[in-house]
């Protein structure tokens, strides 16, 4: 409900914002579209007295690919427009799933994707993607710049490593080799504007002779954090990309996983689904590197 | 912090109100402004009785907090029709095809139909199931709501073609 | 006799302009000058009893205008089943209990909605917890706690139907099945919380604005707890959100609105947040059922014994009456030699079950649906063709209950049976795919007088204009369901006049004629309807001398009203315009206003409905056997609702009743820890959207009920029946996976099909 108390700040620049973070330390937060700080704070989750928005300081709505560099999202780019976009539709399709499928369309409208990430829920939808795609973070301080790999980003549930007097500015995707593809499934009782029980991404290349040449597996909502299957991505590596390979790799993410019970899945239930979703995520991934279409 | 004074400009009319800043844009229409149109089903951005454009954009209102929709195009309902007889063609077709029972989700689904049909001038059944997705009814089942709006994306499409205003 | 142009026309609901412009009026859009916000302190608790209360902080807080707590009210008890006063166990506030997670202890009003909130958070209370039950088979053990001191066993009442020689039958029965099921709670979920704005009136009076389907209840009751006059409450229309039976009954804030409106003489306005509605909101009877069903070998059933305890929640809010119909819909549909019921309404420290949609039907007929299929597969028979061996027809008695009127049951079940091309589909079903049915029948409205009401059940009052215009006055409530159109069609066809020259005045309970039950039961088009008919007769019954004076007719012939005319039947063009014919009528009636009443009330009906409905469903679906997410494919529905009066409103309420039942099957339910509900919002709380629903293909069954108003009865309760059992037959027969216990969940679908596999 209303509080009456709290103060929302509307800098325009980012010098102000990082001011602003310095001088409300342990009572503030970074706001842009609200989707998941505004309700935490009506529940009473979240009590913090400041927020920062980020919705006038210029040049954070931007997103760029160029073909040898990558994708560079700034931090205030609206969900809506990543899945959008048509090279990310092109070279990065597994997000552009994600961020067209995720909640609903008002929240994907307001929300973005460097407040999904953030926000750090376990389950956040652009994580899986992004981290298979081996996506950093640009973040600024005061004191400069410094990128961060997102797999080093989520510390826990709702936690990550960023620094109390930064913000994320960006968000960096390496540029995908050629015949690759990816890939991401996510599961819940009900279509798709449910929290993801189970969300699992999948990347795969494919050197000239057909073997797997890259593989990156990801899972979110069945750890403390959205995270990498390196033994799976291990199993891969090198690897002829048939069916009982597929199943041993999905099989050792299903061992990776740790979820837990809660109002939306058990853990047995997630458990068993991260081998199912993630069987089919690599079978997609291998028939889009196949495709050339990546 | 005490209340600021802040410019909204809704429907093409501006507003000026003194609200605190916690305080949302569906509240401040339905309070302040005394734009009842926009319900709050939920306060939480799950239902979408809420939805109204900001700057040609569906957003959940109740999510959204006030002082940030300064400087915006808001429209609301109430600024879709020029007036009870002269419907917006969504509302026309809402009306015409059943998609109203108890009205209540009404305003936000026809803000939601706005954005899709202003984006995506044809759209199959599946888009425009999709683009509704966030805009919950326990009334219609949402067929009738779904031939509405795809009976609209006709009249549109063909008032366009004429070179007609909607 | 009907009018083409009306009844059975898809009109658009006349109030649809003002909804689709945001100027329809919902009570949380009203504002009053000086009205105070109101919040509610709720129990945290499941079970305790009240120590302690101190409000003084949250009376000192500026801006707040009054606290109650239970000890400043009447402490009158109240609840709906008048007829049976000791069943009326709820208290606006709690006095010395709490017996939900939820209960109302206190309220407050304050000048604006956050310092109401704060104030809340400044009222103490201490309790002593008592131990919580929140299963029916924990309350109901030997030394379970008592819930409320004067149900012994927590079971706050009973009803019992016996008729036929039960063990005989059983005795000759070939295959006999014996099963246990359990159905959950769901929420109505209706877009609009309840909001309430009480303002006050002279002489200790007050008007209340409030989202509700029965008005004339809430008046009653609402001065009944203030202890005042039932006549100086009145409750007044605004456009209601929904209720599918979630907003029938007397609410704790309607009485605190208007309590702390008289005392302050000033509005006070509350409106529910969706966590409330949600974690403390009424509920649908969840129910653990024992069935036990006796077939010959040709399918033909013989006996069935019924045993149900109804999971009631704390209070008995509508759970006697879901108590009662569970008993009827136990053997309705099909023709039964012997039958016994046994229903157990039980006491739970969980938020009060109430009606919701269908109200006891969907949860009886899940039960006895499944059965059938069961016995079907057993003794391989088609389980559509074992429908037909049992069902229902016009002229066949339902024992002690009534005579079956209309029936269009089998016609249901062939037209569904083609249009599903379900012989075909069935020789050939894929790994996966599944077809299944599910049948429903359903009450249009109800024939006890539980509410004890002195007036008829339903009336209208009609009067005519010399400007060709007619005014209906009804208490009828339009709660989304269309009656505010329907009800102006009746008129119109009757009157034979232009449905655009009729204004209606509704739920005013001070200025439309008593009464009106509310809209429950299916009840409103037939009873309604019929209370049309009889004051529009009354008024032709004014105009007929009229026309006859005029033209100098001889007396043998008819007259007709059609097309704003009032005419000579066998000469059409005799005749004058009907507001020529009205103004001639007042003029020799010497000023009189031409006003009429109509009544009604079900007469030789027998103990339940004046009137069933019936159809038949079949569900399409798509099983994915390794995550166990169930696709609906497609739906199926032939159905009989007599005569449609208005086509487009009856496929909206067919529409709108798959979505629920889809919900009631697949996605939707509370998660509970004891008493606490954990999912209380909508992100987790998951009723269908517009990305869940399956196509669905709907055929006509037409036939003619001579009880209701053109041949009108219910459509859209019944429909609320059959779609959780026709997907799980279709899932049963995709998987073999049988469900006995809703919702069907992806992980009780591979838990069972692993158990299957070993």
């Amino acid at each position: 409900m209303t509080d009456l108390s709290l103060n929302v700040h509307q800098p325009t620049e980012v010098e102000e914002v990082l001011d602003l973070l310095t001088r409300h330390q342990g009572n503030v937060k970074v706001l842009a579209g609200g989707t998941d700080i505004l309700p935490k704070m009506r529940a009473g989750v979240l009590k913090v007295k400041h927020l920062i928005s980020m919705n006038r300081v210029p040049g954070l709505n931007r997103i760029e690919f160029r073909e040898n560099e990558g994708l560079v999202i700034g931090a205030g780019t609206r969900i809506t427009d990543v899945g959008k976009h048509p090279q990310v539709q092109k070279h990065y399709r597994g997000l552009a799933y994600a961020c067209s499928v995720m909640a609903t369309t008002q929240i994907r409208n307001m929300g973005t994707v460097a407040g999904n990430l953030a926000n750090a829920a376990p389950s956040a939808d652009t994580a899986p993607p992004l981290l298979v795609y081996e996506a950093s973070l640009v973040m600024v301080k005061k004191d400069g710049r410094r990128e961060v790999a997102l797999d080093q980003f989520f510390t826990g549930p709702g936690e990550t490593s960023i620094d109390p007097m930064e913000i994320i500015e960006a968000i960096r995707v390496p540029a995908p080799p050629p015949a690759s593809g990816s890939s991401y499934m996510r599961l819940s009782a009900r279509s798709k504007v449910d929290i993801a029980a189970v969300g699992v991404a999948g990347f795969v290349s494919l050197d000239p002779s057909g073997r797997i040449g890259r593989a990156r597996v990801a899972q979110g909502a069945v750890a403390p954090r959205p995270q990498r299957c390196t033994e799976a991505e291990e199993m891969l590596v090198g690897q002829e990309p048939a069916e009982d390979l597929l199943e041993r790799a999905a099989a050792a993410c299903s061992s990776d996983c740790c979820p837990i019970d809660d109002v939306r899945a058990s853990a047995a239930y997630r458990t068993a689904m991260v081998e199912v979703l993630t069987r089919r995520v690599l079978r997609e991934c291998i028939d889009r590197a196949k495709g050339g279409v990546e | 912090m005490a209340k600021q004074v802040i410019e909204l400009i809704v429907n093409g009319d501006r507003y000026e109100v003194a609200v605190e800043p916690s305080r949302s844009l569906a509240e401040v229409l339905r309070e302040d402004l005394g734009l009842t149109g926009t319900k709050i089903g939920c306060n939480q951005g799950d239902c979408g009785a809420c939805t109204v454009l900001i700057d040609g954009r569906s957003v959940a209102s109740c999510m959204t907090l006030a002082i940030e929709a300064q400087q915006r195009e808001i429209t609301t309902i109430e600024g879709l029709a020029g007036s009870l007889e002269d419907l917006h063609p969504i509302q026309e077709a809402f009306v015409d095809h059943g998609a109203v029972q108890c009205g209540f989700c009404t305003a936000g689904m026809i803000m939601s139909a706005k954005n899709l049909l202003d984006r995506n001038p044809s759209p199959s059944e599946q888009e425009i199931r999709h683009a509704l997705s966030g805009n919950l009814c326990r009334c219609t089942g949402y067929t009738k709501i779904v031939e509405a709006i795809d009976a609209a994306a006709g009249k549109l499409a063909a008032a366009e073609d004429k070179g007609e205003q909607p | 006799m009907k009018n083409p142009a009306i009844i059975g026309a898809s009109l658009p609901r006349l109030d649809a302009r003002h909804k689709v412009t945001g100027q329809a009026v919902y009570t949380d859009d009203l504002k009053f000058s000086g009205m105070l916000y109101g919040a509610i302190v709720r129990s945290p608790i499941p079970h305790g009893r009240i120590k302690r209360i101190d409000v003084s902080a949250a009376r000192a807080l500026p801006g707040v205008r009054d606290v109650i707590v239970g000890a400043d009210t009447p402490r009158i008890k109240y609840g709906n089943w008048r007829l049976v006063p000791a069943s009326q166990d709820e208290l606006p506030l709690a006095v010395d209990k709490v017996r939900f997670v939820g209960d109302e202890v206190a309220a407050v009003a304050a000048i604006d909605p956050s310092t109401a909130r704060r104030a809340l958070e400044l009222i103490e209370v201490e309790y002593e917890a008592l131990p919580g039950l929140f299963t029916v088979e924990d309350a109901t053990a030997e030394d379970a706690p008592l819930i409320h001191d004067e149900s012994e066993g927590n079971v706050s009442l009973v009803r019992k139907i016996e008729y036929g020689d039960i063990e005989k039958q059983f005795d000759k029965a070939h295959l006999v099945l014996e099963n246990t099921f359990k159905v959950h709670a769901v929420s109505h979920a209706y877009l609009e919380p309840c909001s309430s704005i009480a303002t006050p009136d002279e002489g200790g009076r007050v008007t209340l604005y409030t989202s509700t389907q029965t008005p004339y209840i809430v008046q009653c009751l609402l001065a009944h707890t203030l202890g005042i006059p039932e006549n100086y409450v009145r409750v007044m229309k605004t456009q209601v959100g929904g209720g599918f039976g979630g907003k029938m009954e007397l609410r704790p804030w309607e009485f605190c609105a208007a309590f702390m409106a008289l005392r302050l003489g000033l509005p006070v306005k509350f409106t529910l947040t969706r966590e409330e509605e949600l974690a403390t909101g009424r509920r649908r009877h969840g129910m653990s059922i024992y069935s036990k069903v006796g077939f010959s070998k040709e399918g033909k059933l013989l006996a069935k014994d019924f045993q149900v305890m109804l999971d009631g929640g704390a209070y008995n809010a509508m759970g006697p009456t879901a108590t009662f119909l569970c008993g009827t819909f136990g053997n309705m549909l099909y023709n039964i030699p012997a039958y016994r019921y046994f229903g157990r309404h039980v006491y739970t420290n969980k938020p009060p079950a109430s009606a919701m949609r269908g109200f006891g039907a969907p949860q009886a007929i899940y039960v006895g649906e499944t059965q059938l299929n069961m016995a079907a597969e057993k003794l391989d028979i088609d389980p559509i063709d074992i429908r037909m061996i049992n069902g229902m027809e016009e002229g066949d008695v339902i024992p002690e209950v009534a005579t079956v009127s209309s029936c269009g049951f089998k016609e249901s079940l062939q037209k569904v049976r083609e249009a599903s091309g379900w012989d075909e589909k069935r020789k050939n079903m894929k790994g996966g795919k599944g077809l299944g049915i599910g049948c429903f029948s359903f009450i249009s409205g109800g024939v006890f007088n539980w509410f004890n009401t002195k007036y008829n059940f339903a009336a209208a009052e009609v009067s005519v204009f010399e400007d060709g215009t007619a005014q209906l006055a009804s208490m009828a409530c339009d709660i989304g369901q269309g009656p505010d159109t329907v009800l102006r069609q009746i008129l119109a066809a009757e009157l034979g006049i232009g449905i655009d020259k009729i204004r209606l005045i509704s739920m005013d309970t001070a200025t439309t004629p008593k009464a009106d039950l509310g809209s429950w039961g299916s009840r409103v088009t037939l009873m309604n309807g019929n209370a049309i008919i009889d004051a529009a007769r009354k008024i032709k019954e004014m105009l007929i001398p009229v026309i006859f004076s005029e033209l100098d007719l001889n007396q043998i012939h008819d007259i007709g009203f059609a097309d704003d005319r009032v005419f000579v039947k066998a000469r059409p063009k005799k005749g004058m315009a009907f507001s020529e014919c009205v103004y001639k009528a007042l003029r020799g009636r010497r000023g009189e206003p031409l006003t009429a009443r109509g009544f009604y009330t079900p007469r030789n009906k027998g103990l339940v409905s004046p009137a069933f409905s019936f159809g038949a469903q079949v569900a399409e679906v798509t099983v994915d056997e390794e995550t166990g997410l169930v696709k609906v494919d497609r739906m199926y529905t032939a159905h009989d609702c007599g005569v449609a009066i208005n086509k487009m409103a009856v496929e909206g309420q067919l529409e709108g009743a798959i979505q629920m039942g889809l919900g009631y099957a697949l996605c939707e339910q509370f998660v509970m820890d004891g008493g606490r509900t954990l999912n209380t919002n909508f992100l987790d709380y998951k009723i269908p959207t517009a990305e869940d629903m399956p196509p669905s293909e709907y055929v006509e069954v037409e036939t003619y009920e001579p009880e209701g108003p053109f041949g009108a009865k219910e459509a859209g309760e019944g429909l609320a029946v059959p779609t959780a059992p026709a997907i799980a037959h279709a899932v049963y027969e995709a998987t073999g996976y049988r469900c006995m216990d809703l919702p069907i969940t992806p992980e009780k679908l591979l838990a069972a099909l692993e158990k299957k596999q070993k």
